[in-house]
């Protein structure tokens, strides 16, 4: 853009989606395209042809003959070309089928009778206004009524019917044989155009902006050389854009058909010419049509065409709309720097010097300024561009003398300096998978080429040092610069929106050190003391500490003097920490207490309690402490550290011994046919879960004697113990055995034909033979285990990387179904377009990120502080405490009142207390609620989203000991957000009344009596006798008393509508008058007769559940288990959601939604705040149905068309949205992205207004 | 032997929540305060519903549910009663 024009800016308010008629198509051309060519021999663009200068001037220099601008700002100008024949619309095709159907050939009338018509007018129109999604399966179930009719209601006519073969060819049939005739596009034109307007409303189209005719080009529009400019190849050759040359396609065809059809050709050869046009112009449009050759280049590459250029993800959408490039920004690899703070970021002074601000100077920095321009653009805090007011840019390496320059500098002009010590920049690092992976820091300009950073923020970035790089962003206006360090500075970040609690915090390295620092025995040297001193910047010293330099004292001084806490360690040598005003008195700091993503450590307690800036603070100097000190007392690992005492490790080889003996055994039994099977297993079964359990015990048994061998100095040990790196499994890998390696779960078993490697004997079943490693790291594996040690690692790689495009897209999903959701002024989630979703956002309006892991308030806590400073009075009475509890009723939320009320009784809290933790209570919820504004929907869907990468694959999982096994992890959660019709695994809890749960064989009883039972499964033997015209069914005594099942029962069931009979445990049923091949289908008919049981109920379970019987099942049907009379219906339960929806209505199924996805995830130890399951929730069931996280369920009731387009299936949307006449009023951010304007969110939902002239209110 | 009252069953399972049919002037309120005054804009539910059903309300009224709450104890839902 050139500077000195006056440009005024427009604000895009909406967009309004349309077709063009062929009129304005002509109208906003500015030349027709008749010749094929595109230059002549001198290179000169030829005129009316494809490259026609009118379409755009291309280069700098060139003149537009249009509207006189040059290449940089001719928006260019669009062509067109008359067609010689009309064709189909491609992507339209299958509207005009539906409209042809729908409507009277002759008179263009939709085939409803006129009297339904008012009345269907009516709810089109109100479903068009405000249900968009049931106004398109009306105008379907209108077209299907409409076209079941053949002679129109109003002019009687006989309509033919219409077929549509796709793409684009439509025939109508026109006699009883069902003989085809050819509709061509100008047949069809002419029925579109007698359609009347106010017909249109039911066939989908908006009268305003569409005529259905309109789906019949004409006149096709030639888009202007800046949508396809022809790029000049190294060699010199004009190459050009893959449109133009379909465009030249199209001229020449339509030439050649003109001039046919004028010439009078045989109907044959025009016919032949209007296809290949058709086929053209519909490749033109979309290249990748099921049924159609592709057009392509000679090197048999694909032309991309309009659709390929829009859809996908390297499409314009995806990869240049809500993707875009950025300037003022840096990339290059990270490393550590513990002398840093958490906020800072350290920058390479190259980079410094090219990353700049624009500085307008003013009186109070002038001089300041003057020594940037002075220092140019190679000395650090420089500058590299002068802006004069009169908006000249002047580029100051070109500058003889600057030192003169910069004496001219007044107020006003405006100068691009370098990065320097305290801007505000972002920071980020790939994957962004959650608001933490962007970050603001404060500038530290260093040396080196690294970027370097705090080594507590690694764990939301999810960083290491292995050679990762990440973006920074340098802000470039005091709006940006103010909201990134508000809002996003790193220490406002430290508690994670997912759960409420810490995610920034020390891991590895440092917590070694603070668990050998704070250990019982460790004493500092005064000097050495008082060097860490140094960093705490401290005017005093407390009393207590006189000269006793422990370890323990040395974090306490980091401690604010009045906070006391007590929580359990995770190394056991000094389970229990304790803090008492400010004083570490008891405990080692491990994990537990100043972990990353720990809840309740101490650090959470003084983020909370003392705010982020002091929590931030508080990191930043005790890692300097803790490395300080790692630094001086050492700590490294080698072999010996690895080698177990002699003692021991005969210990543990005797133990695994044992094991394998056990196997041999057990196989050996196997082998003799002695083994018993386990309940609703096979004998194979059985074997392996008893070698497994076996091994899997030896393995935990050898890895506890290992751990327990370990020296208390030993570093494995230390890392273990204290949370740093390496679990007890990891320990036993390193020092005692691998054990069971698996692939899919199981042992190893695949291989050469009945084994698994040729080094054992066919059909081995023993230990080391599947997989088994007795060895371990230290020692180093067999050849035999080191493979398969291999088999089990790479099916860990594959499942890791299959996993990151699972849980990738459905985060993709979830993003696109929850973006558009706000927190509005009342505190109810809204969609984007004004929708209700939640009436107060997570039922409390509570934010995650503000709450005590999912509390606004800890009120014991809250109660335990305030205690300590009113600790005398007599307890409250119980009625003094709900007197003042009804005062913030109205203020709080109940659940707030309750837990209040329950823990001040239970403490026995005095009145001063009780006072004051009401009014505190009050405080705290009130600063834990959202803003209005907040994207609560995109933090929901990041918390669920960013965990996917760390759920298990592994589909199945084996609840309780038997044969009950169901989905879990990453397979569950998709399931439940598909709004899959069935789970894969359906499972029921059906909990018994009365006397049924008390005892163990009437439940037993209940539960049998539940499986689906067919007549098959009781019955041996089924024989036709031709002669008599019966089935016998031989039925098994037996198994009918398994089933509490008599032979009348059954006998009953066929007696009212057959002749049925019984005759010694034979069931006889008698089919006069049937062929034999009807007799058969009978019989199979029969034995699929459910006799007992319930449909679709597999298997069942008994187990005992506190103190009742319970029973599990494989297979759910909810519906018929409630009538049971045994069965308690308030209880009972399944995992299908859907049948909970049918049953029990969409609340319920609201409920299990949220239940389902919250024992998922806790199943996989994930921890995700309720709030963000509710909203996802919520949205599935707003409207009344359950709705996938899709794109045929909540992205498709989403009212931005463009939010829609840039999700899935871009072309569709698009294309509907223009017969619909829809309007995209830019409310949500994907659509406010794409336009490029501010999205109204957060801080962007808020604008300044100035009243201008006199308030006449005030006046009066 | 126990015989069930069929029809009712479902209202006393424990995951469906209160449903009750509101009055037309609290209706008004609440499409008011919360939908602008638009009924389209509160959340649906179908008159197939089984629990609609079971109540016997009609498409155009508005049910108050009241849910109990993981975070709020009990909370308040609102949901207009639909065809489809």
């Amino acid at each position: 853009m050139s500077m000195d024009k006056e440009v005024t800016k427009y604000a895009i308010e909406r967009v309004k989606f349309g077709l063009l008629s062929p009129q304005i198509i002509r109208k906003m051309s500015v030349v027709e395209v008749t010749n094929p060519d595109t230059y002549d021999d001198d290179g000169v663009p030829i005129t009316g042809g494809v490259m026609d200068k009118r379409f755009g001037a291309q280069e700098p220099r060139q003149t537009c003959p249009i509207c006189n601008n040059t290449g940089m700002t001719c928006p260019g100008h669009f062509g067109h070309i008359e067609l010689a024949e009309p064709i189909v619309h491609v992507l339209f095709a299958e509207d005009v089928y539906n409209t042809l159907r729908a409507v009277c050939h002759s008179c263009g009338r939709v085939k409803i009778n006129e009297d339904k018509k008012e009345k269907f007018r009516k709810t089109a129109a109100l479903y068009k206004k405000f249900r968009k999604d049931v106004y398109n399966l009306y105008v379907k179930t209108i077209i299907s009524k409409a076209a079941s009719v053949s002679t129109c209601p109003f002019c009687g006519a006989h309509n033919p019917k219409v077929v549509f073969e796709k793409p684009y060819s439509f025939f109508k049939v026109v006699d009883e044989e069902g003989t085809l005739e050819d509709m061509y596009p100008n047949e069809i034109r002419e029925i579109l155009e007698r359609i009347p307007d106010e017909d249109l409303i039911f066939i989908g189209y908006d009268k305003d902006v569409v005529r259905p005719e309109w789906l019949i080009i004409e006149v096709l529009p030639v888009p202007p050389l800046t949508v396809r400019p022809s790029t000049q190849l190294e060699s010199g050759i004009r190459s050009e854009d893959d449109l133009t040359h379909k465009l030249t396609d199209i001229v020449k065809i339509n030439t050649r058909l003109r001039e046919n059809k004028e010439s009078g050709s045989p109907a044959l050869i025009i016919r032949d010419d209007l296809n290949l046009l058709q086929w053209h112009i519909s490749v033109y449009f979309n290249n990748d049509l099921p049924g159609v050759p592709a057009a392509a280049h000679r090197s048999g590459r694909r032309l991309r065409t309009l659709v390929q250029r829009l859809s996908g993800k390297e499409g314009r959408f995806r990869t240049n709309l809500i993707g875009k490039r950025v300037d003022f920004s840096a990339r290059t690899v990270i490393s550590p720097d513990s002398n840093l703070s958490i906020n800072e970021v350290g920058v390479p002074v190259e980079v410094a010097k090219e990353l700049t601000i624009q500085v307008r100077v003013t009186e109070h920095n002038i001089e300041e300024i003057k020594q940037y321009i002075i220092n140019g653009p190679d000395i650090h805090p420089g500058a590299n561009y002068i802006i004069r007011p009169d908006g000249r840019r002047i580029h100051l390496s070109f500058v003889q003398d600057r030192k003169a320059l910069a004496d001219t500098i007044a107020p006003g002009f405006i100068v691009e300096r370098h990065l320097k010590d305290g801007d505000i920049v972002l920071f980020n690092r790939q994957p962004s998978l959650h608001r933490m992976s962007m970050m603001a820091h404060i500038v530290k300009v260093l040396p080196y080429r690294t970027f370097r950073l705090h080594l507590a923020v690694c764990p939301p970035y999810n960083a290491d040092f292995d050679g990762d790089e990440m973006n920074l962003h340098a802000l470039q206006n005091e709006e940006a610069i103010a909201e990134a360090k508000m809002l996003m500075l790193v220490d406002k970040q430290i508690i994670t929106p997912r759960y409420g609690a810490p995610i920034i915090g020390f891991g590895k390295d440092t917590i070694t050190s603070s668990y050998l620092l704070t250990s019982q025995e460790t004493n500092l040297v005064k000097e050495e003391f008082y060097n860490f001193l140094s960093i705490l910047d401290l005017d005093t010293l407390p009393k207590w500490l006189r000269s006793r330099y422990t370890g323990k004292n040395m974090f306490s001084l980091l401690l604010p003097p009045d906070f006391t806490y007590s929580l359990t360690a995770a190394s056991e040598i000094e389970p229990e920490v304790i803090v008492k005003k400010g004083r570490l008195t008891k405990g080692v700091i491990d994990v537990a207490s100043i972990g990353a993503e720990k809840a309740d450590s101490i650090l959470h307690r003084l983020v909370r309690e003392y705010g982020n800036d002091f929590a931030g603070d508080f990191i930043t100097k005790l890692s300097k402490i803790l490395d300080r000190y790692l630094i001086s007392t050492g700590f490294s690992i080698g072999a010996h550290d690895l080698k177990l005492p002699k003692k021991i490790t005969t210990k543990i080889m005797s133990r695994i011994k044992r094991a394998l003996n056990q196997v041999n055994g057990l196989i050996q039994k196997y082998e003799r046919g002695e083994l018993e099977a386990t309940k609703g297993l096979t004998v194979e079964e059985t074997l392996e879960r008893e070698i497994n359990n076996i091994l899997s015990k030896a393995r935990d048994k050898a890895g506890e004697l290992a751990l327990k061998a370990l020296d208390k100095d030993n570093p494995l040990y230390i890392m273990t113990i204290s949370g740093a790196r390496g679990s007890s499994l990891n320990v036993a890998q390193l020092t005692a055995l691998l054990g069971q390696q698996t692939v899919r779960g199981e042992r190893i078993s695949r291989g050469y034909g009945d084994r698994t490697l040729t080094h054992f004997k066919p059909g081995s079943k023993t230990a080391q033979a599947r997989g088994f490693i007795v060895n371990n790291f230290f020692n180093g594996l067999s050849p035999t285990e080191f493979f398969f040690h291999s088999m089990a690692g790479r099916e860990g790689l594959m499942d890791t990387a299959v996993r990151t495009q699972q849980s990738g897209y459905l985060y993709r999903r979830l993003v696109y179904s929850l973006d558009h959701l706000l927190v509005d002024h009342d505190y109810a989630v809204r969609t984007a377009d004004g929708r209700v979703v939640q009436f107060k956002y997570g039922e409390d309006g509570v934010d995650p990120a503000r709450s005590d892991h999912g509390k606004p308030v800890n009120v014991l806590r809250l109660v335990e502080s305030i205690s300590l400073l009113y600790p005398k009075g007599a307890a409250a009475s119980t009625e003094y405490i709900d007197n003042k509890l009804q005062k913030i009723r109205n203020m709080v939320p109940e659940s707030l009142v309750k837990e209040l009320r329950d823990v001040l009784i239970k403490k026995k809290a005095n009145r001063s207390v009780v006072r004051e933790a009401i009014k505190q209570a009050v405080i705290n919820y009130k600063t834990s609620t959202t803003d209005p504004g907040s994207a609560v929907g995109v933090v929901a869907a990041q918390s669920i989203g960013e965990p996917g990468t760390q759920m298990t694959l592994r589909t199945f999982h084996y609840a309780g000991v038997r044969e009950r096994n169901v989905t879990i992890g990453l397979p569950r959660i998709m399931e439940i957000v598909d709004a899959r019709k069935s789970p894969s695994t359906p499972t029921m809890t059906i909990y018994l009344t009365g006397r049924f749960a008390k005892k163990e064989e009437l439940a037993e009883k209940v539960a049998s009596k539940l499986i689906e039972t067919r007549l098959r499964d009781v019955v041996t033997e089924a024989t036709i006798d031709i002669v008599n015209r019966t089935i016998m069914f031989a039925l098994n005594p037996e198994a009918l008393r398994e089933k509490d099942l008599e032979p009348e029962k059954i006998l009953k069931m066929f007696t009212k509508k057959y002749s049925a009979s019984l005759k010694d445990n034979y069931l006889i049923i008698k089919l006069a008058n049937k062929s034999l091949e009807e007799i058969k289908k009978y019989r199979d008919r029969f034995l699929n007769r459910i006799v007992s049981g319930v449909k679709s109920i597999e298997h069942v379970t008994v187990e005992k559940e506190g103190n009742e019987w319970v029973i599990y099942t494989s297979g759910s049907n909810l519906k018929e288990v409630l009538k049971r009379p045994e069965v308690d219906h308030r209880r009972t339960v399944t995992n299908d959601i859907f049948q909970i929806y049918e049953v029990l209505g969409i609340e319920a199924a609201r409920n299990a939604i949220i239940y389902e996805l919250k024992k998922t995830l806790e199943e996989q130890g994930l921890d995700v705040d309720v709030r963000h399951l509710m909203l996802v929730a919520d949205i599935m069931t707003r409207d009344g149905v359950i709705r996938q996280t899709g794109r045929y369920g909540i992205v498709s009731t989403k009212e931005s068309v463009f939010s829609r387009a840039a999700f899935e299936i871009t072309v569709p949307v698009l294309k509907n949205a223009s017969l619909r006449g829809e309007e995209d009023r830019l409310k949500g951010v994907t659509e406010n992205l794409i336009v490029g304007s501010r999205a109204p969110v957060g801080t962007g939902l808020v604008d300044v207004y100035m009243q201008i002239g006199e308030r006449r209110g005030r006046k009066q | 032997m126990l015989k069930k009252d069929k029809d009712k069953l479902i209202l006393e399972h424990y995951m469906v929540p209160e449903h009750i049919i509101l009055s037309e002037e609290e209706k008004r309120e609440i499409i008011e305060k919360f939908a602008g005054g638009n009924p389209y804009n509160l959340p649906y539910i179908l008159a197939t519903d089984p629990v609609v059903k079971e109540l016997g309300a009609k498409p155009g009224d508005v049910l108050k549910i009241i849910r109990v709450s993981p975070t709020g104890y009990k909370s308040i839902y609102y949901r207009l009663v639909v065809r489809r």
